[in-house]
C-alpha cells in the first residue's frame, strides 16, 4: 500500500523524487555497490545485450524504455512511453510490476528510497559504451 | 553533447538536493559468518566478500548445496533436490555463466499414463474412462491439469501480492476455498493426491496455490526456456563455494548462538566458538528451531509453527524401456501411494532415470521405516503397478527430505492466512543476525528465491557494516 501511494506520487510528479532532500550518510552504500547487489545479476552496464535475462543499462539516461536493439522486451514495456529520468527510474525500481503491469522485471529486494535514488543516479550516469 | 547535458542535468539535480552523486566509496568491512552453504548462504557470502567483508561459511552437512543435491552416485546423476532452472532465474543463470557451470536443455521426460481408482488409463482414454468421476465440464482435463482451473480467479497481480494483509485475511484452506469456487469434490481429491504445496488439502493455503499458479504462468508465458546444469545442479553451489576466498567448513553444525551489541558468537557442536560482526543465518526453520538461542518467545513460536513440505523420492535406473511392450507412456500420475513416477532418458545412453515422487502425508509411513525397508516397499509397490519393470530397473537411492535434520522438508508451507505476518517476522534481523533462505524470499520460490534472499541479506549486512 505504501509502495502504491509512493509510486503514484512519483509518476504523477506530485513529488519530484530527484529533488527530495536526502540525509547524507558518511557510510552509505555507493550507487555502484548497490548496482552490484541489486542489478548486476540480470543486467550489464554496457550498451550490449549479453547472456543476462535483463537488457543492458549503459546509456540509460533519456533512453526510451524497451528500446535496446536485440533484446526481447515484454509488449507492455515496449508500448510504454517511459523515458529514463531520475524520477522514472526511481519509480520503476521501487515497483516495476505496478509501474508497467505485464512487464517482466521482478525485483522486490527492499532497497530504501534513498538507496534507490542513489542507485538510479549512478545508473543514469553510466555511459553507453 | 548528449553526454554533457545528461551529466549537467544530474549534477544540477544533485546540487539542488544536496544529493552527492557518490563515486564508489569506502568498502564495507567486518567479519561475517554465514551459516549454511546452500544457494542463499553462498550468494550472500559472495556478495559480502565482493564488498570487502571477511566471510566464513559453516555448513552442517559434509557437502555444499543444501537442498540442491545431485545424486552423483546414481547413473544419469538425477537431482534429489532443486531440479530445474526457470528461464527468468536471472541470479542462478548469471552465476552459472560467470563461474563456468555448463547448462543444458533438460532431456524431455516421457509422457504419463494415469492410475486412478485402481485403473490404468492412458491420457487419451481419460475423458471417457469409467474411473474418471469428474462432472461433464471437467472430464476433459487430465488430473495433472486440474489445478490450472484456479488461474481465472487468481487475485495475485504482482509477485509480492501474496504477502498482502487483506488477501491473507481472506485466505482459506484449499479444501474450503476450492469448494467455494465450485470445484467438484473429485477434482479436489485428485489435486490433493499430488499436491506439492501442502501436506494435506485441509491446511494448504489457497493463496499459496495461487502464488504457484501465477509463477507457473509467468515462467511458461515468457519466451525463456528451462535449463539445468549439464553435470548436475550441485555443480552450481560447488562453483560458488570454490569462488569464495573465505573458508567453508563442512560437517560443522551449529549448536548455539549468543550475541550482544558488539558481536555475535557461534558455538559449534564440537565446542568451538567463532566470533563475528554479523551472522547470516540460512538454516531452514526446522533446523533453526534446534539451535540453542535466546530468541524472543513469539518468534520461536512462529519458527516452530511453519510446516515444511514432505517429499520422498526413490531414484531408479531403467535398463530397458519396458513400457514399450504394452504401448504405455513411461511416466505415471497416480492417486495412490506412489504419487508420480517421472521417467526421462539419460542423454547419450539407452537408459533412463526413473523417479518415484511422493508428496505430503503419504510420505509418513515410508519416512517412519528404516531406509532399506522404505526402499523395498516402494519397489514392491512399483512392481505391483508396473510388473514389467521387474528385472528392467536397478535401484539408485532414496531421498527423504522430511527426516533430514538439516532440511526438515523441501520448502516452507505457509498455513492459510499466515504469510503476511509470519514471513516478514521471520526474516526480520535479530540483533546482529540476518536471515536468508527460500523461506524468506518474496518474488521467487525455490533456487532463485534462495539466491534472492541471500542478496537481500547481504544488503542488510552491508548496510550494518558500512
Amino acid at each position: 500500500m505504501t509502495h502504491r501511494i509512493m509510486l503514484r506520487a512519483l509518476v504523477t510528479g506530485a513529488v519530484v523524487v530527484a529533488l527530495l532532500p536526502l540525509p547524507s550518510f558518511a557510510d552509505e552504500l555507493s550507487g555502484e555497490a548497490l548496482y552490484g547487489l541489486a542489478c548486476a545479476a540480470c543486467h550489464n552496464a554496457s550498451a550490449h545485450v549479453d547472456h543476462r535475462v535483463g537488457p543492458p543499462l549503459g546509456g540509460l539516461y533519456q533512453r526510451k524504455a524497451g528500446s535496446v536493439e536485440g533484446y526481447e522486451y515484454s509488449a507492455a514495456l515496449e508500448a510504454s512511453t517511459i523515458r529514463w529520468t531520475p524520477a522514472e527510474l526511481t519509480g520503476w525500481i521501487l515497483d516495476s510490476e505496478q509501474r508497467v503491469p505485464g512487464s517482466r522485471m521482478v525485483y522486490n529486494n527492499q532497497l530504501t528510497i534513498e538507496e534507490i535514488q542513489r542507485l538510479a543516479a549512478w545508473l543514469l550516469d553510466e555511459p553507453a559504451s | 553533447m548528449h553526454q554533457l547535458s545528461r551529466r549537467r542535468f544530474i549534477q544540477s539535480v544533485a546540487a539542488m538536493s544536496s544529493l552527492a552523486v557518490t563515486p564508489a566509496r569506502g568498502k564495507v568491512s567486518g567479519r561475517v559468518v554465514v551459516v549454511g552453504a546452500g544457494l542463499s548462504g553462498l550468494n550472500a557470502a559472495l556478495h559480502l566478500e565482493h564488498l570487502g567483508c571477511e566471510v566464513a561459511v559453516l555448513e552442517a552437512r559434509h557437502r555444499v548445496g543444501g537442498r540442491v543435491y545431485t545424486l552423483d552416485h546414481v547413473a544419469g546423476h538425477p537431482e534429489g533436490g532443486g531440479n530445474i532452472f526457470g528461464g527468468s532465474y536471472g541470479r542462478v543463470l548469471h552465476t552459472a555463466q560467470q563461474l563456468g557451470v555448463a547448462l543444458r536443455k533438460p532431456p524431455r521426460g516421457l509422457p504419463s499414463d494415469f492410475y486412478v481408482r485402481g485403473k490404468v488409463i492412458s491420457a487419451s482414454e481419460w475423458p471417457d474412462a469409467p474411473a474418471n468421476q469428474l462432472p461433464a465440464d471437467w472430464r476433459e482435463l487430465l488430473p495433472s491439469r486440474l489445478q490450472g482451473r484456479l488461474q481465472p480467479s487468481n487475485p495475485l497481480l504482482t509477485t509480492r501480492n501474496w504477502l498482502d494483509p487483506a488477501l491473507n485475511t481472506a485466505d482459506q484452506n484449499a479444501l474450503d476455498g476450492m469448494r467455494a469456487l465450485g470445484f467438484p469434490d473429485e477434482a479436489i481429491r485428485l489435486i490433493g493426491a499430488n499436491n506439492s504445496y501442502g501436506n494435506r488439502m485441509a491446511d494448504t493455503s489457497l493463496l499459496s496455490l495461487y502464488r504457484v499458479r501465477a509463477e507457473f504462468s509467468r515462467l511458461t508465458g515468457s519466451q525463456l526456456s528451462f535449463t539445468e546444469a549439464a553435470l548436475g545442479n550441485q555443480r552450481l553451489p560447488e562453483a560458488m563455494a570454490a569462488a569464495l576466498k573465505g573458508q567453508i567448513r563442512l560437517s560443522a553444525p551449529v549448536r548455539r548462538i549468543t550475541q550482544d551489541q558488539s558481536r555475535v558468537s557461534i558455538g559449534l557442536e564440537n565446542g568451538e566458538m567463532i566470533d563475528a560482526d554479523a551472522l547470516v543465518m540460512t538454516a531452514p526453520l526446522p533446523a533453526l528451531s534446534k539451535i540453542e538461542w535466546a530468541i524472543p518467545a513469539e518468534r520461536r513460536r512462529l519458527i516452530e509453527s511453519v510446516e515444511y513440505h514432505k517429499v520422498l523420492q526413490a531414484h531408479l535406473v531403467v535398463e530397458a524401456p519396458y513400457w514399450e511392450k504394452r504401448g504405455q507412456a513411461g511416466s505415471w500420475w497416480t492417486d495412490g501411494p506412489l504419487g508420480r513416477i517421472f521417467v526421462r532418458p539419460i542423454p547419450g545412453t539407452a537408459r533412463y532415470n526413473l523417479t518415484v515422487w511422493i508428496n505430503g502425508d503419504d510420505c509418513d509411513p515410508l519416512d517412519a521405516m528404516p531406509k532399506a525397508d522404505c526402499q523395498a516397499e516402494i519397489v514392491k509397490q512399483l512392481y505391483s503397478l508396473v510388473p514389467d519393470a521387474k528385472g528392467a530397473v536397478t535401484i539408485g537411492d532414496v531421498v527423504r527430505w522430511s527426516t533430514d535434520p538439516y532440511a526438515g522438508g523441501v520448502w516452507s508451507l505457509w498455513r492459510p492466512g499466515q504469510a503476511a505476518q509470519a514471513h516478514s517476522a521471520l526474516r526480520a534481523p535479530l540483533g546482529r543476525t540476518y536471515f536468508a533462505g527460500e523461506h524468506t524470499a518474496i518474488s521467487y520460490r525455490g533456487m532463485e528465491g534462495a539466491m534472492e534472499s541471500g542478496e537481500r541479506a547481504a544488503l542488510e549486512v552491508a548496510r550494518s557494516l558500512s
